[in-house]
């Protein structure tokens, strides 16, 4: 494969190296300049909605984690297509419109019968 | 500024069927969650008509000239028509057959119609595929439908085993197949199956191009390997009996069915189109290899089951390999002498092979075989009882003892069903073995026909043991029959007419199937 082959990739090469030279510069800065003053709630480790778990990770929770997860990953993915439409609005016209109208109302129809079925509501 | 791409009415014309299943799914998901349980009876009614209707879109285009459209992302052939034809056949009988499973489990609920109606719109799109990522994305739609449905009871272990046994091998044949696309796309640089096989055939004359080839032969390996897992063919079958025993008898009956053709006629797409270019006998060596496998171990390891539900597993298996006879034959180059598992008899000078033929015979048989094998699963289902399902006894052959004297109309069914699967005329399955057959001899294959017929008289004996259990064993004493369901009884006599009429009346099909033979190869 010739190297011309793997220039059109150099814009993600370039978004890599900057991505992550950020992260770094900030963790970084943060570490050498920030306050630290550490109590201990502080210094648990720290889980999102469940008790911390050091040692086995195998135990058991809740399946509407996974609900929750996959809820978010759908409109997710609604909000990653939705925005290089909104960018080529007018040059996609009516068409752009009406597929998108399209794409929307399923998810529409989808998210109406997660609510109804009761998958949004945390507490039951 | 980007160029829209013009779209019109003929380019949604293939995709109708599959729009048809997702509104109708859609529909049943709405009604599930917005209608009191009293007033949701009519979603078995709705996912019928949703599939009638998607036959009838699909047969309306079977007359088609073969085109690419959507830029080439999706065909309209009548190989594609009659193939969701078939599946649209298959998952509307196997609907029928569910109403009364799942009441009898307390189960009754939309999702199950929503799901088989999203898994028909993927097998539907799958076989329409004309491009390596949209068809991964269809056979996602479809695995992921049909993962759900094969864990849809989930009291018990065998139904969570059947739908954590089939999630774990169908995502990890998903992996294979999609590893073998990036391969193939870094050795052509194209997801366009025409372009590809057009970029192959260079890559395989081309000198310069040599290097390339090594990538081009894993990639077309590990496709196949994908597609072997999900047609279920020997070596890579492991699954299919426990998935096919611990699944709901009409998930089972819609998996044998429709899944199987969608696989099928996806393989045989991808391979007809990327094969142009590859030369000497590597596709016919591979094809012919599998189906050799296929037909001995399935038939085989069919013969101890006494219980019938994996027996019709393996039974399923062993069709896979028939098929794949026909799917070889389409590999069989004029002028080859050798090559194939057991050699390829010359052809006569000049003959060109029927691929056409191959591909009729393909189609008859996947129709012959969705009828035969959803009948089948139905009075299996129809006769069992939940609380049997736990000890493994539901599926005994004892259950089918005497069933000619308590109920004969469904012994008759039943012994329709186990002819036309072990290929005795005048059933669909003997017509269909007949086709797939004469078309591998006029190719050539002669070897591996005379293994099918072998394994073919081996499959007899499973098959009427069955028919011998209805007719000459005593009934049970205790032997309580299932109460009547009109729509369980509408899909058993839908299937054994037309396994019938198929068997004596193959002609009726004529003008249809001689269509069938017609792939867009692009270009």
């Amino acid at each position: 494969m010739t190297p011309d082959a793997l220039a059109p990739y150099l814009p993600l090469l370039a978004v890599l190296v900057l991505a992550g030279g950020l992260g770094a510069i900030v963790s970084v800065m943060s570490a050498l300049l920030g306050p630290k003053r550490p109590s201990a709630v502080k210094s648990t480790i720290f889980e999102a909605g469940s008790e911390p778990s050091p040692g086995s990770a195998r135990q058991r929770f809740a399946v509407k984690f996974y609900v929750v997860a996959l809820l978010f990953i759908v409109f997710d993915i609604e909000t990653v297509f939705l925005y290089p439409w909104a960018v080529n609005f007018k040059a996609l016209g009516w068409f752009g419109y009406g597929e998108m109208a399209v794409f929307a109302v399923t998810l529409v129809i989808g998210l109406a019968y997660v609510w109804k079925k009761g998958a949004l509501d945390w507490e039951s | 500024m980007l160029t829209l791409p013009t779209l019109t009415s003929t380019d949604f014309l293939p995709l109708w069927p599959a729009l048809i299943l997702s509104a109708g799914a859609c529909l049943v998901l709405l009604s599930e969650v917005f209608l009191s349980s009293a007033s949701r009876s009519f979603q078995p009614l709705l996912t019928v008509i949703a599939t009638v209707l998607g036959a009838l879109v699909a047969a309306a285009t079977v007359f088609s000239v073969p085109t690419g459209v959507f830029g080439g992302f999706v065909v309209l052939d009548p190989f594609g028509s009659l193939v969701s034809l078939v599946i649209c056949i298959g998952v509307g009988l196997s609907a029928l057959l569910a109403p009364a499973f799942l009441r009898g489990r307390q189960a009754e609920r939309g999702e199950f119609y929503a799901l088989l109606l999203f898994g028909g719109a993927g097998m539907s799109l799958l076989v329409l595929s004309n491009e390596l990522i949209f068809l991964f994305i269809n056979l996602e739609i479809l695995s992921i439908a049909t993962y759900a449905l094969a864990a849809y009871l989930r009291r018990g272990p065998r139904p969570a085993e059947a739908g954590f046994k089939y999630f774990i091998l169908g995502a990890f044949s998903s992996a294979v197949l999609l590893y073998g696309a990036a391969l193939l796309f870094g050795a052509t640089r194209s997801t366009l199956l025409p372009q590809m096989g057009a970029e192959l055939a260079r890559i395989f004359t081309d000198p310069t191009l040599s290097d390339r080839q090594p990538l081009a032969y894993c990639g077309l390996a590990l496709i196949g390997a994908g597609f072997g897992f999900k047609i279920a063919a020997v070596p890579f079958h492991m699954w299919t009996p426990d998935v096919y025993e611990g699944a709901p008898t009409p998930v089972t009956a819609m998996m044998s069915a429709a899944v199987k053709a969608a696989a099928f006629a996806a393989m045989v797409r991808v391979f007809l189109v990327l094969g142009r270019g590859i030369p000497g006998d590597a596709l016919l060596t591979g094809f012919s290899t599998l189906a050799f496998l296929t037909m001995i171990g399935g038939n085989l390891l069919a013969l101890p089951q006494r219980n019938v539900k994996r027996m019709l597993a393996y039974s399923s298996i062993s069709h896979a390999g028939y098929l794949l006879v026909g799917v070889a034959s389409l590999f069989v180059k004029s002028g080859t002498t050798k090559g194939g598992v057991l050699g390829v008899t010359a052809l006569a000078a000049g003959a060109t092979p029927d691929t056409a033929g191959a591909l009729r015979g393909i189609l008859f048989y996947l129709l012959a075989y969705t009828v035969t094998t959803v009948g089948a699963f139905g009075v299996l289902g129809a006769l069992e009882r939940r609380d049997d399902e736990v000890r493994g006894f539901a599926w005994d052959l004892d259950r089918l003892a005497g069933l000619a004297q308590r109920k004969p109309a469904w012994a008759v069914a039943m012994a329709v069903f186990m002819l036309s699967l072990g290929g005795i005329p005048p059933m669909a399955g003997f017509m269909g073995k007949l086709l797939i057959f004469r078309s591998a001899v006029d190719a050539g294959l002669v070897g591996l026909v005379i293994v099918g017929v072998l394994t073919s008289a081996v499959g007899a004996y499973y098959y009427l043991r069955v028919v011998v259990y209805m007719y000459m064993r005593p009934a049970p004493e205790a032997g309580g029959l299932p109460e009547r369901n009109l729509s369980t009884e509408l899909a058993l006599v839908l299937s054994t007419v037309a396994v019938v009429v198929l068997g004596v009346l193959p002609g009726i099909t004529g003008t249809w199937l001689s269509r069938g033979g017609s792939v867009f190869l692009g270009r």
